[in-house]
């Protein structure tokens, strides 16, 4: 894998080159959205200050391992390509520089409580009247009203209370949830969609727009069918394991190395009689305890058991390899490790090595969607706090020294 | 709407519905082109009343809505005349078979863009177009493990458990519709079309929180916790239980959470519930005094049972309307029918109904992902039956009723 080097810019290249972008959201919903504007060419400023240290600065996990703001993988997966403004909106003189930042912009974002931005005058009511075309995003995570309007909220906790807890876990246990602050990973998906519309409509219309995203009620898209099954027949879904209604087996299987699992799906008698076939024991296909669906669900311990014997004297990946040799739906359950050397992800190019002036390499991933004519590219590592303060106030902004040594004597830039 | 000029040839079977279902939300106009049986993604459940009929699926209802229906068999010649004709007209085709499928039809990117300039094409498959595994078999659970979200979620030395709701093939498709409105930013920049691949198994990636690139970045492996997440050498607990259920409590110190741990001591103190001491612990500086050595790790094992003594006590109900006036980081963990009922989305009027054919009483459905100030979401189209859109949507290449009586006697439509 070559080491791409690292040069702070505005991009000119791009399927957005020319967008300016003001982010001024936190963690992981926000910063993901921007990071996918950045890799396709956007200019995008990212705000932060050294007097609230973002949350994801102090998340692993750490480059070798190691302490201190800019050893976060997370916060630097989230925000390669963007620049670093320091900026202390305590001011008058920070805020000052932040209402120039939002006359430059084309798209602002924003994800703090919904009280902050009406509290300094700029909310979307306020900053339309001095620029119409102005495209912005409140992300939180129950939205801009309503009675849970004011919680604050990360998005392990949008992941409970959107349902997402007590969806994983097994049977008679406590709800074990997805890793994480789940829903922080869907609402991107929905908001960054919904920009670019609206950038495509603004430049047809010359129209603004706001849009007040509730990470908890995006999300909910990707649960709709049990919501509808709720709704429709009653039903509540219940903690199930791996259990699947229509696939028997289907689970993680425990394999021969240490914390190491295959993930097994038998998607009908077909799958079956192969698996069959790769474990070497053809005559379970004749077997009336396997016989069908029905069967192999009315007799699921006793089959997930002989595939347990079976799996515990292979490796997870060699198990992987014989199942789809046999086209049975199979893969080990990656870590990070299987992950980059998952000939697949390197095939897709999935991670990606830069050079970093702390670490000497970081890696981070790559832009999800591969473009035949627009590709993503990647500039320059995620800033350290107010690493790119000059190219904002000087480059972007025209500040000249002396306007930016006002701001540095009035802790603007902090 | 946003997205009125635009319109969008949806082949896609079940695992790529959702990136029409975003954009015609936003307003584009979708056209979902279904097989003459009825799409796959009918035989999906659940289904209305536990019947699987072609117009019972959950599933379709929920992710064909806003769109029209019309019927193609793509493996027909005259079916897939019938597509390239109705791609000279969009802007966007998406798709979701087995690579190689399309292509094999006359109808890759390829065979389209050349009967429209300017096409923004989109394929979803499970690893991709191309690469070792692009030819392997895969289900919702295979891409959650491949992709790396898996191995994070489940109890300690337990097996991995996954979302029961399947999840892998929504991030898919959520990738593919931003991906679509790049490359339509693209376009009008570059004045070209272009051809999309997305891969599910790198797009469920992002559901690791960036847990993957460990191995890559020489930290240790993101150990398994169940509800709870590891950070350094500290096990955070997310998911507590309390007297009637459980509850999610960020716990933690540090700039972000620290002063909300500092409020829930000051509360447990004021309930007398901790000691002075505790409550008066550096919250914010506290993890660099267990880095240090200066204060045992054991502190926080005790710290976190004092904490889970307290929330023991209590109910859910307690702990949010305490957790909302004192702000702390707390909200009960709720179940669907919890999550349906919600006095919040009640508030914001998230909801939406339309009335489905063969069900006696509206069906409520979650409503617009995002509320806009102009150009609202609309829920104007609830799913269509098969072949409900065909003759107002072939009328428009010409082919009367007589024509379309030709095609369906041929098995074309």
């Amino acid at each position: 894998m070559a080491t791409l080097s690292n040069a702070p810019a505005i991009p000119t290249e791009g399927a957005l080159a020319g967008l300016k972008v003001l982010d001024l959201m936190w963690v992981v919903a926000g910063p993901t959205a921007t990071r996918a504007m950045a890799d396709f060419g956007a200019t995008v400023v990212r705000v932060e200050s050294a007097n609230r240290i973002e949350t994801a600065r102090g998340i692993g996990p750490y480059h070798n391992n190691g302490q201190g703001p800019d050893h976060s993988g997370l916060f630097s997966n989230m925000n390669i390509n963007k620049l670093g403004l320091s900026l202390n909106l305590g001011t008058d003189e920070g805020r000052a520089v932040l209402l120039d930042l939002i006359k430059w912009c084309d798209v602002l974002t924003e994800s703090f409580s919904p009280r902050a931005m009406r509290a300094w005058g700029m909310d979307y009511e306020s900053l339309k009247q001095i620029k119409p075309e102005l495209i912005m995003l409140s992300t939180c995570l129950f939205g801009q009203e309503g009675p849970l309007s004011r919680v604050a909220g990360f998005g392990t906790m949008g992941a409970a209370i959107g349902g997402y807890i007590a969806l994983a876990g097994n049977p008679g246990g406590s709800p074990i949830g997805p890793y994480s602050a789940y829903t922080d990973y869907l609402s991107p998906r929905f908001a960054l969609p919904t920009i670019l519309a609206a950038l495509d409509h603004r430049d047809r219309t010359g129209e603004g727009i706001y849009i007040d995203q509730a990470q908890a009620e995006s999300s909910l898209h990707f649960m709709s069918t049990a919501l509808l099954d709720y709704h429709v027949n009653g039903r509540v879904p219940q903690l199930v394991g791996n259990a699947d209604p229509d696939m028997a087996p289907h689970g993680c299987f425990a394999a021969s190395g240490d914390d190491d699992w295959v993930a097994i799906a038998v998607r009908g008698d077909g799958d079956w009689a192969n698996l069959c076939s790769a474990m070497g024991m053809g005559e379970l296909t004749c077997d009336d305890r396997f016989a069908d669906i029905a069967a192999r669900k009315a007799n699921e311990d006793e089959l997930n058991g002989i595939i347990s014997t079976w799996t515990s004297e292979h490796g997870a990946i060699e198990i992987e390899y014989m199942l789809q040799a046999f086209g049975v739906p199979a893969h080990a359950v990656s870590n990070s490790s299987a992950a980059a050397q998952d000939p697949q992800m390197r095939h897709r190019g999935h991670f990606i090595a830069m050079e970093h002036p702390e670490h000497g390499t970081t890696t981070f991933e790559s832009a999800k969607g591969q473009m035949t004519e627009t590709p993503p590219s990647y500039r320059s590592v995620a800033p350290s706090i107010g690493r790119d303060n000059d190219l904002v106030l000087r480059d972007i902004l025209g500040y000249d020294d002396e306007k930016i040594a006002e701001l540095a004597i009035a802790d603007a830039l902090t | 709407m946003l997205l009125t000029p635009y319109r969008v040839l949806d082949l896609t079977n079940q695992r790529g519905m959702l990136t029409g279902q975003i954009l015609a939300d936003l307003g584009a106009d979708v056209i979902a082109i279904e097989p003459p049986g009825g799409s796959t993604a009918r035989s999906v459940g659940p289904f209305a009343g536990d019947d699987p009929g072609t117009d019972r699926s959950l599933f379709w209802w929920a992710y064909a809505r806003n769109k029209r229906g019309i019927t193609c068999n793509l493996d027909h010649p005259d079916g897939q005349a019938l597509v390239r004709q109705l791609a000279a007209g969009a802007d966007f085709v998406l798709e979701s078979e087995d690579p190689g499928v399309m292509a094999a039809r006359g109808l890759g990117y390829d065979d389209l863009s050349a009967e429209r300039d300017g096409l923004i094409y989109t394929s979803i498959s499970a690893f991709g177009q191309s690469g070792p595994k692009a030819g392997y078999q895969a289900t919702d659970l295979i891409l959650m493990a491949a992709g790396g979200p898996l191995i994070l979620s489940g109890g300690v030395g337990e097996a991995p458990v996954r979302v029961s709701v399947p999840q892998a093939w929504s991030h898919a498709c959520g990738e593919a519709a931003i991906a679509a409105m790049v490359a339509l930013r693209a376009r009008s920049q570059i004045g070209r079309g272009q051809y999309i691949d997305i891969s599910a198994q790198q797009s469920v990636a992002a559901a690791t929180m960036s847990a993957n690139l460990a191995a890559s970045i020489g930290a240790a492996e993101t150990a398994r916790v169940a509800g709870g997440m590891a950070v350094g050498p500290f096990t955070g607990k997310l998911i507590w239980e309390v007297a009637d259920g459980y509850i999610s409590l960020t716990f933690l110190f540090g700039s972000g959470i620290g002063p909300f741990s500092q409020r829930l001591f000051n509360w447990m103190y004021d309930e007398g519930e901790c000691s002075l001491e505790d409550r008066d612990l550096d919250w914010i500086g506290l993890g660099a005094e267990f880095i240090s050595g200066a204060r045992p790790l054991s502190d926080w094992a005790r710290l976190m049972e004092v904490v889970g003594e307290f929330l023991r006590k209590r109910s859910r109900d307690e702990l949010f309307a305490e957790a909302q006036s004192r702000s702390l980081l707390i909200v009960p963990v709720t179940t669907v029918d919890e999550v349906a009922n919600s006095e919040q989305f009640e508030a914001r009027e998230f909801w939406r109904e339309h009335e489905m054919p063969g069900w006696p009483d509206p069906v409520r459905f979650p409503g617009p992902f995002v509320k806009l100030s102009d150009n609202e979401i609309e829920y104007r189209r609830r799913a269509p039956t098969i072949g409900e859109h065909n003759a107002e949507v072939y009328a428009e290449l010409g082919l009367d009723d007589a024509a379309l009586g030709d095609l369906r006697k041929r098995g074309v439509i």
